[in-house]
């Protein structure tokens, strides 16, 4: 047995050998979810700046910033993440403004993608990856015509719903359907939500984070609530689906890069910005991320079935309602709320 | 002389001594405090003592989880002790060279990821999936069968990821065993059942029982099971802790439970010890 | 009579062995499927290797996985074994507080584990990365490696090492002459648990990782955003392949080492 141990250190000698940490090169340490960059954009980056891209990833946005405090803004060149956690990050005075000059590509992003309220003054930020969740069901196997939230609660649809397993998500829509934003703070409102978000438990088949979409291609369950991307990936499995615009009010929400405040490679991280806000490599990661395409001149790259796939028009953009970080009194509830729902689940 | 030769054995002790006051009880100190602060408004901390989080735990909502997980905890022991305790007593009685291939077959899968082998199980469970075909295809079901995403699912999972830990705490107790207290039995007229019950069972019972911890303390903590093969549809107290670090970025609750939690787990291993009279764990640990 | 039970054992063994491996069966078939989906069978291809093997992130994660293992194991080998032997033989009034401390961290939830060793981690001002990837495994694997060892010591004759030290073997001598070779299957066992373990922890590496190193497990658990990728399946046969072949050649070296 103890020989297994030095067969080890002999594989891991070569494999080290093998991949080579070669001399000092200029890096960039890009941080976000797996595969959210499509690996051809990076190798293609880095052939052509000689810039090696360290590409590390976190599982959840509170993850990274819990690691970029710790490292208080250091650490990263290039941060990946959502909307609220960048305002909390703002906040916390985490981030670097950028220098456009060193950004020649920046004129190419859509306005109607910026501005937001976690960089209202479009200082800090570039726009990934912008989403706005729908619900898709499949016609074939769902009796009654959907067309809300509220058409979820259908007695109908016993254990064939999905759902993204994301708290505020699944509150803030029950939220919608007493009339209510997602971000009310008023207290009674949310604990009503509660009591309604209990009758939904019946319907669900599953809470799942990711991969919500294989669940209703492969017909797992019915109905589904769904990013954008997994909308797309749905649509494009079985061209069937209904998608729908549920009449309570969209929801909103967008992905966007930022350089922290102490990151050590602030200029190769304004060169990445640059590369990924070029026209062709814009409509190249839309293709591949299936999200919308925050770059107006990758419009004419993009293929025209990738347009009709989506359903998504820029039209739509100023309907949806962002989830926004609320007093820790109103989260708490949320949270009871939502762990009790959970509870009654399964 | 004596002395002299006690201080050099205590050196054998100092890595240990200082590694686990750093690196151990400094991180869980930290814990131990932080369960007694204030959430700040949206991230963060801030150091104004409170009870509250202790106090929160007893809310319905977060009392049934922990009675939900304590009962799932249970149920794996259980079936993990049902099908454990026979493969490892099994196992013990084989050949030497058997024995030691055994060994590694049991322990070679530890060496693939968890995660993938969970991955494993969902393509077999997930409708249409294998076994759905398997049955469809035989003719037993017609319909495919909604396996995946509940509450059997996620204690197949936590049986298959805890068994081998069962079984190697059975195995080394069988296997120390003195035979002759069986054979003694036997001669003095006992039948194989009631030697079993009154003369196996008891001389392997410090391996149950330390098969049981080593099963039943994960078994509380092991989120990404309940989510995966679960559907996010089963909370246990890992989840809880996931999800108030991880979405409603209260620390100072996810500290508070898992004080609660490694409070209750420490109580066991002292009743173990109290039970066995023994202080360490066999098998495994 | 005999004989028939002992069959019937066999048969237990046998068919729970098989379910125990059904899974990792799966990923391995499912790592040639030209498919991504798991629902279809897309024919066979073994494409995925070779796209495995161009991805040089993934390799790398696998390096610093492997790196991790040992570096930790050894650690975990050495501060434990070196702690069981000499708790074995003293007492001091704080001895059972530091063994129920040490173990700890197999206790307490992964996740809050990975938590406040970020924080603590940081309040050090370590630099994240491998240093602190090493120090956190470390950590929850001596517990491993203290147990096995300390539960060999337990069953052993120490009449053996007392006659040694009546013959007069120094304090030295006897712990590599005597206690060392017998306990060294505990200390091999339980590092090469500790070993699995390492290379298996997501929860607590992905809190105290840096900028530049991933680990594989963290590289799976991550995929799941955007689906596992037949590639990971592709690596975990590779892997099993690996582990099987090492413990195959260890079987080899190890008869012709006792034929001798």
């Amino acid at each position: 047995m103890k020989r297994i141990l030095v067969l080890i250190l002999a594989l891991a000698l070569s494999i080290s050998a093998f991949t080579g940490c070669g001399k000092k090169t200029e890096e960039l340490n890009l941080y976000t979810w797996a595969e959210y960059v499509p690996a051809d954009v990076i190798a293609d980056f880095e052939k052509d700046t000689g810039i090696r891209v360290n590409y590390t990833n976190f599982e959840t946005n509170e993850e990274m910033l819990a690691k970029l405090s710790a490292a208080d803004g250091g650490d990263y060149d290039l941060i990946l993440a959502s909307d609220y956690i960048i305002k909390i990050a703002a906040d916390e005075g985490l981030l670097s403004e950028l220098d456009t000059s060193k950004i020649p590509n920046w004129e190419n992003i859509d306005p109607i993608y910026q501005g937001f309220f976690y960089d209202p003054e479009d200082k800090y930020t570039v726009p990934y990856a912008p989403g706005i969740p729908l619900i898709v069901y499949n016609p074939d196997k769902v009796s009654i015509e959907i067309d809300g939230y509220e058409d979820l609660w259908d007695p109908s649809l016993v254990d064939q719903v999905g759902l993204m397993d994301t708290e505020r998500v699944v509150t803030g829509i029950t939220l919608k359907t007493l009339g209510a934003s997602f971000n009310t703070e008023d207290l009674d409102l949310i604990r009503q939500a509660g009591e309604k978000l209990l009758e939904l438990a019946p319907n669900i088949r599953m809470l799942h984070q990711d991969q919500t979409q294989n669940a209703l291609i492969q017909g797992e369950i019915n109905v589904a609530f769904l990013f954008t991307s997994q909308v797309a990936l749905a649509l494009q499995a079985n061209p069937n689906f209904k998608v729908v615009y549920p009449k309570e009010g969209l929801g909103f929400g967008v992905d966007a890069l930022f350089v922290p405040k102490n990151a050590p490679n602030k200029d190769n991280a304004h060169t990445f910005l640059n590369y990924i806000l070029d026209g062709e490599v814009g409509a190249r990661i839309a293709t591949q991320t299936y999200y919308l395409c925050p770059n107006k001149v990758s419009y004419e790259y993009l293929p025209e079935e990738f347009h009709n796939s989506l359903m998504i028009t820029t039209e739509d953009i100023p309907e949806g309602e962002f989830i926004q970080n609320i007093s820790s009194e109103a989260e708490a509830v949320h949270n009871e709320i939502y762990t009790a729902f959970k509870a009654a689940l399964d | 002389m004596k002395p002299r030769r006690q201080n050099r054995i205590w050196l054998t002790i100092v890595p240990l001594y200082l590694f686990t006051i750093i690196f151990v009880a400094g991180p869980l100190i930290y814990m131990f405090v932080l369960s007694f602060l204030t959430r700040d408004e949206v991230w963060g901390v801030v150091n104004t003592f409170t009870l509250d989080n202790y106090a929160k735990i007893l809310k319905p909502v977060y009392a049934q989880t922990f009675l939900e997980s304590l009962k799932l905890a249970f149920a794996t022991t259980l079936l993990t002790l049902a099908v454990g305790y026979p493969f490892g007593y099994f196992m013990a009685r084989l050949s030497a060279k058997w024995k030691k291939l055994m060994m590694l077959l049991v322990v070679v899968p530890f060496w693939t990821s968890a995660l993938m082998r969970m991955y494993g199980w969902i393509i077999i469970f997930q409708s249409n999936g294998l076994l759905d075909k398997l049955l469809m295809g035989l003719g037993i079901t017609e319909d495919p069968l909604k396996l995946l995403y509940s509450y059997p699912a996620v204690l197949v999972g936590m049986v298959y990821s805890l068994l081998p830990f069962m079984i190697l705490a059975v195995y080394s107790s069988v296997e120390k065993m003195d035979w002759s207290y069986i054979e003694a039995a036997r001669d003095l007229g006992a039948s194989r059942v009631q030697a079993f019950l009154t003369v196996t069972l008891k001389l392997t019972l410090p391996g149950i029982l330390s098969g049981v911890i080593l099963v039943f303390i994960p078994s509380m903590g092991l989120f990404f099971i309940a989510d995966i093969l679960g559907g996010g549809k089963i909370m246990l107290v890992g989840n809880l802790i996931r999800d108030q670090l991880m979405t409603t970025r209260d620390w100072p609750f996810a500290a508070a439970l898992s004080v609660v939690l490694t409070v209750l787990t420490s109580l066991l291993i002292r009743l173990y010890r109290k039970i066995t009279h023994t202080t360490e764990l066999e098998g495994i640990l | 009579m005999k004989k028939k039970s002992f069959k019937i054992s066999n048969i237990f063994l046998a068919v729970l062995l098989i379910i125990m491996y059904i899974p990792i069966v799966v990923v391995v078939i499912y790592s040639f499927n030209a498919s991504k989906q798991t629902i279809i069978w897309g024919g066979f291809t073994t494409s995925w290797y070779g796209e495995m093997l161009r991805d040089r992130s993934l390799l790398e994660a696998l390096r610093n996985s492997l790196i991790l293992g040992l570096i930790s194991s050894a650690a975990a080998g050495i501060i434990g074994t070196l702690a069981a032997v000499g708790m074995a033989r003293v007492d001091f009034r704080t001895k059972g507080l530091l063994e129920y401390v040490s173990m700890l961290p197999i206790m307490i939830p992964e996740i809050i584990l990975g938590m406040v060793f970020l924080v603590f981690f940081s309040l050090l001002g370590l630099p994240f990365g491998m240093t602190t990837l090493i120090l956190a495994h470390t950590a929850f694997c001596i517990p491993y490696v203290y147990t096995m060892v300390k539960g060999r010591l337990v069953g052993l004759d120490r009449s053996l090492a007392e006659a040694a030290k009546d013959l007069g073997a120094s304090e030295f001598r006897v712990f590599f002459d005597i206690t060392l070779p017998l306990i060294s299957p505990a200390i091999v066992s339980g590092m090469l648990l500790a070993f699995a373990m390492s290379l298996d922890d997501v929860v607590i590496s992905i809190f105290v990782t840096g900028a530049r190193t991933n680990t594989l497990p963290i590289k799976i658990y991550t995929q799941l955003k955007t689906g596992v990728s037949p590639k990971i399946n592709a690596l975990c046969t590779l892997m099993l392949i690996v582990t099987f072949l090492l413990v195959f050649l260890s079987h080899k070296i190890g008869k012709k080492g006792t034929s001798k």
